[in-house]
């Protein structure tokens, strides 16, 4: 169920896991907020392409992308994606870019 | 310190705060030196909006009763749907069995030596498979059959907001491994029961969990599947599957969809597609070395397995269901089979029978025997020395104990691993993983500390137990697990208990053992560390 997070004079409605029940409510406010939960000192080029592409396939097919694509389309190695966001794909990379949280036997 | 303590079945209906809590100290010992941490606690964002007194976990969200009305409403809502579960009309489906564990009980509480759940709390009271049953059965007696002088032949009972509260949340703490129904003389069957009870919930009340109903079957009936992939993504996704494995295996393979008039229709979990591909490509790449004639289906709700109604609703089970047959109806294709998915298999071969209409009752199957005699066919050439690591099987409650699918997969791993081991015990009388009847897809607020501390303990105990000859990381290990829900759970354990790094232990299918094994596959489909 819904809670709210305040951040920066923004709010968000997350689900029990922090991730963003509404992607629409996604603003850089909500990347800040969520690399300070990561750990993650400072944002580079790697991390923001990492974020571009899920969020694009996210726009285009309703749900993030299976991982292996994921490194596909950023050219990043699995290990390497867990450097940059040390929660993995999923609770880290997928959080961050404002994607639900994945559904089903996953 | 323990937690243990003397809980009657009349504390259900107690004005107290919770009933039942396990210390680390109860559970049941490991083999192994392992850290257990505290127990997570109940948020408070959980706790201020929904009635939490059970004990320290909320799974079922039931909203906080804040009037005296809100309160008889759950109590009224509760008999009403509680009633239909005693007509025929509105429960064909499980009555007789229902009527059995009501009547027949003799309290003999074999059923609790047999569940995983009394034994790894500790022997916790509270988790007796009976104790539910025993809740259910007094108010049956009492208030639905109004049995003369039930009180004192059956025992009293107080049905109050509480009560019905209590056994709602109570239903959410059994695994439905219908390990207990095995066991019992009788054929008493708590399993069920605890499954009757979250319909009555979910059915007359609108009270189920998310990760089954709004974000389960819900998006599988809308969108087509549990994961929410659309018939355009689940495309797109396996093609990408058969381009990357064909790439890494050097075998050139491509799932059909839609084959009109192929012999099978095989339905995987889809949750597959998205955490494990390796196990599509690992059946697509099987199927076709062996000359199967076979296809996927794109139809709404039929490339996905899953039916979580089998968890808590009929309604919701039979829509799924009837979408499904009706893909394969379609396509006019003589069988559907079921890929590695317990509950799938539960679902669709045994279940669907009481429900799908005669047109719709296309002959449904296990992938496990076709599996077997295409290994022993000698269509495939293997080499098993690509298989020589320690492997253990595991086996998913649905696919072993309901339906007895015990032997073919043996035959499988027998031939192709020189290094297979029994767990003990196995086979009609395994233990469940710890993730069955839904677990394995929760991970909110602190319910991954029931799944780890207790319901998975068992099974942890028996992999460790099943290597006690090749312990630490110096040898790589391998569970078999041929379904999607056990390996969910065995990868969040594993993950919690830093099994990978301590024990150099993996787990996957069965289909991914096969095909490691496969001459003409390049070495190493197998891997105990992604390097894509």
């Amino acid at each position: 169920m819904a809670e709210t997070v305040e951040f920066e004079g923004k709010s968000f409605n997350v689900d029990e896991d922090g991730f963003i029940l509404d992607f629409n409510e996604f603003c850089p406010e909500w990347i800040q907020l969520v690399k300070k939960e990561e750990g993650i000192e400072e944002l580079n080029e790697e991390h923001t392409k990492v974020i571009d592409v899920l969020q694009d396939y996210y726009k285009k097919n309703g749900i993030a992308p299976m991982v292996r694509v994921l490194s596909k389309l950023t050219g990043f190695k699995l290990k390497h994606i867990y450097e940059l966001f040390p929660s993995g794909p999923g609770k880290g990379a997928c959080k961050m870019a404002g994607l639900p949280k994945p559904t089903g036997c996953v | 310190m323990s937690k243990k303590k003397m809980i009657k079945i009349t504390d259900i209906s107690k004005n107290t705060d919770k009933l039942a809590s396990v210390a680390n100290e109860d559970l049941m010992p490991l083999p192994a030196d392992f850290e257990e941490k505290e127990w997570d606690k109940i948020p408070e964002s959980t706790s201020e909006k929904y009635a939490c007194i059970l004990d320290d976990l909320n799974i079922l969200q039931i909203p906080k009763p804040l009037t005296k009305e809100d309160e008889e409403d759950l109590v009224n809502k509760f008999i009403d749907g509680m009633r239909k579960l005693f007509s025929k009309e509105d429960n064909w489906t499980f009555l007789t069995i229902l009527e059995t564990t009501m009547e027949h009980c003799a309290k003999c509480n074999t059923c609790s030596e047999s569940c995983h759940l009394f034994e790894a709390s500790g022997e916790n009271e509270m988790y007796r498979p009976n104790y539910r049953t025993e809740v259910f059965r007094r108010i049956y007696k009492k208030y639905i059959k109004e049995e003369p002088f039930a009180k004192w032949r059956s025992g009293d009972i107080d049905l109050n907001w509480r009560t019905v509260v209590r056994l709602g949340e109570l239903a959410y703490r059994c695994n439905i491994c219908r390990r207990c129904a095995q066991t019992c003389p009788i054929g008493a069957d708590n399993a069920l029961v605890a499954r009757e009870i979250r319909k009555i919930f979910s059915q007359e009340m609108g009270i189920s969990t998310p990760e089954l109903h709004e974000k389960g079957s819900m998006y599988q009936l809308k969108i087509g599947s549990s994961t929410q992939m659309n018939q355009i993504v689940v495309k797109d996704n396996v093609e990408f599957i058969d381009e990357d494995f064909s790439d890494e295996t050097g075998y050139q393979f491509e799932t059909p969809w839609d084959v009109e008039g192929a012999d099978i229709l095989l339905i995987h979990n889809a949750g597959e597609i998205m955490a494990w591909p390796e196990n599509i490509a690992a059946f697509s790449i099987i199927f076709q070395a062996a000359g199967i004639s076979w296809t996927l289906s794109s139809d709404l709700a039929a490339y996905d397995s899953i039916n979580y109604g089998v968890f808590y609703d009929d309604v919701q089970f039979a829509r799924t269901a009837i979408l499904q047959a009706q893909a394969a109806q379609k396509l006019g294709v003589k069988k559907i089979m079921l890929g590695e998915c317990g509950h799938a298999h539960k679902a669709l071969t045994v279940i669907a029978d009481r429900v799908l209409p005669e047109p719709l009752k296309i002959p449904r199957e296990s992938c496990f025997p076709l599996l077997r005699d295409i290994v022993m066919s000698g269509k495939i050439k293997f080499d098993p020395e690509r298989n020589n690591f320690p492997v253990t099987l595991h086996d998913p409650c649905n696919i072993t104990r309901l339906m007895g699918i015990i032997k073919p997969q043996r035959e499988i791993v027998e031939k192709l691993c020189p290094q297979f081991r029994e767990m003990h015990p196995h086979g009609p009388f395994n233990y469940c993983c710890g993730g069955g009847s839904g677990y394995a897809i929760m991970t909110r607020n602190n319910i991954p500390e029931w799944r780890f501390k207790i319901a998975g303990r068992k099974k942890l105990e028996q992999i460790l137990n099943a290597f006690s000859d090749c312990r630490g990381p110096e040898t790589k290990k391998y569970v078999c697990a041929p379904c999607s829900n056990c390996k969910g759970q065995m990868r969040d354990m594993f993950e919690r208990y830093e099994l990978l790094e301590k024990e150099q232990l993996t787990y996957s299918g069965l289909v991914e053992l096969i095909v490691n094994a496969m001459v003409d596959v390049k070495p190493g489909f197998i891997k105990w560390e992604e390097d894509y």
